[in-house]
């Protein structure tokens, strides 16, 4: 989802100077805010620092492709799941 | 300038074709990539142009001349395909060398890779992710690329290839 807004935003940044003029202007935070990031990430790529608009871009794509990725990360089973019998794991449940 | 990856640059180049998309805001092939250098978005005003040449030498070529709007100086006698996609390939020399272009940084950030990058760029101006995607879905195949988004067959075959490994990626 926050990659598919970086998406959105840099594509409109090409026909769109009011969000290159918000980033020179120390603004991004005001663009950044209406899209569909984490709270988490609205407050990192609001205070990113960057020489340029593109340069911007891919400071950006950095921080949302590593979220995304720890987030896939986070979903996932532990590997140990599945490998005890249900018996097994109904008591490990059962005890803790 | 930071150091980037390949795919980071391909990346940025896919959200830049995919902005002129939105702009032209057409749902189908093929992607009207002439009108767009004759009815450019204003801010490009002075940056879109297309000139017809005679020439032996190259297909098409950017060029700015002091004091003038930009332009596409095409040879005249390509193939419609080949035109198409030549004219897509030169558009990201003129955004790069933009008043806007060089205020969001595109010079230093695509210049040392100008070639590649256009050619990447036209590829996807031309055959954008969700039509690809749609032509995919409803059982188009790799030889019918070329004539459905009517850019030559080289460049379709590479755009296909791209579809099944880059645009998986986020």
């Amino acid at each position: 989802m926050s990659m598919q807004a970086l998406n959105k935003l840099v594509a409109r940044s090409i026909i769109d100077p009011g969000v290159v003029q918000a980033f020179s202007a120390g603004r991004i935070e005001d663009v950044i805010t209406e899209l569909d990031f984490s709270t988490e990430l609205c407050d990192r790529l609001s205070h990113l620092e960057a020489e340029s608009w593109a340069e911007y871009a891919i400071l950006a794509y950095r921080y949302v492709k590593a979220a995304e990725e720890r987030e896939v990360r986070i979903q996932l089973p532990s590997p140990l799941e599945g490998l005890l019998p249900d018996e097994k794991r109904a008591e490990d449940e059962q005890a803790a | 300038m930071i150091p980037i990856t390949r795919e980071e640059r391909q990346w940025f180049l896919r959200s830049l074709a995919q902005g002129l998309i939105n702009y032209l805001g057409v749902q189908e092939p093929p992607v009207p990539v002439e009108d767009l250098l004759k009815n450019p978005p204003p801010l490009y005003d002075s940056d879109f142009g297309v000139v017809d040449m005679y020439s032996n030498l190259w297909d098409a070529t950017f060029a700015r001349p002091p004091s003038q709007r930009g332009s596409i100086f095409v040879r005249i006698d390509l193939d419609p395909e080949e035109r198409r996609f030549a004219l897509a390939r030169e558009t990201l020399s003129a955004l790069i060398t933009s008043k806007h272009g060089r205020a969001m940084g595109l010079f230093d950030l695509l210049l040392p890779h100008l070639r590649e990058s256009a050619e990447f760029f036209a590829s996807y101006l031309l055959v954008p992710e969700p039509m690809l995607k749609a032509y995919h879905e409803q059982g188009g195949r790799a030889r019918g690329v070329a004539k459905t988004f009517s850019i030559p067959p080289f460049s379709a075959l590479q755009r296909w290839e791209d579809f099944h490994t880059i645009d998986h990626t986020p």
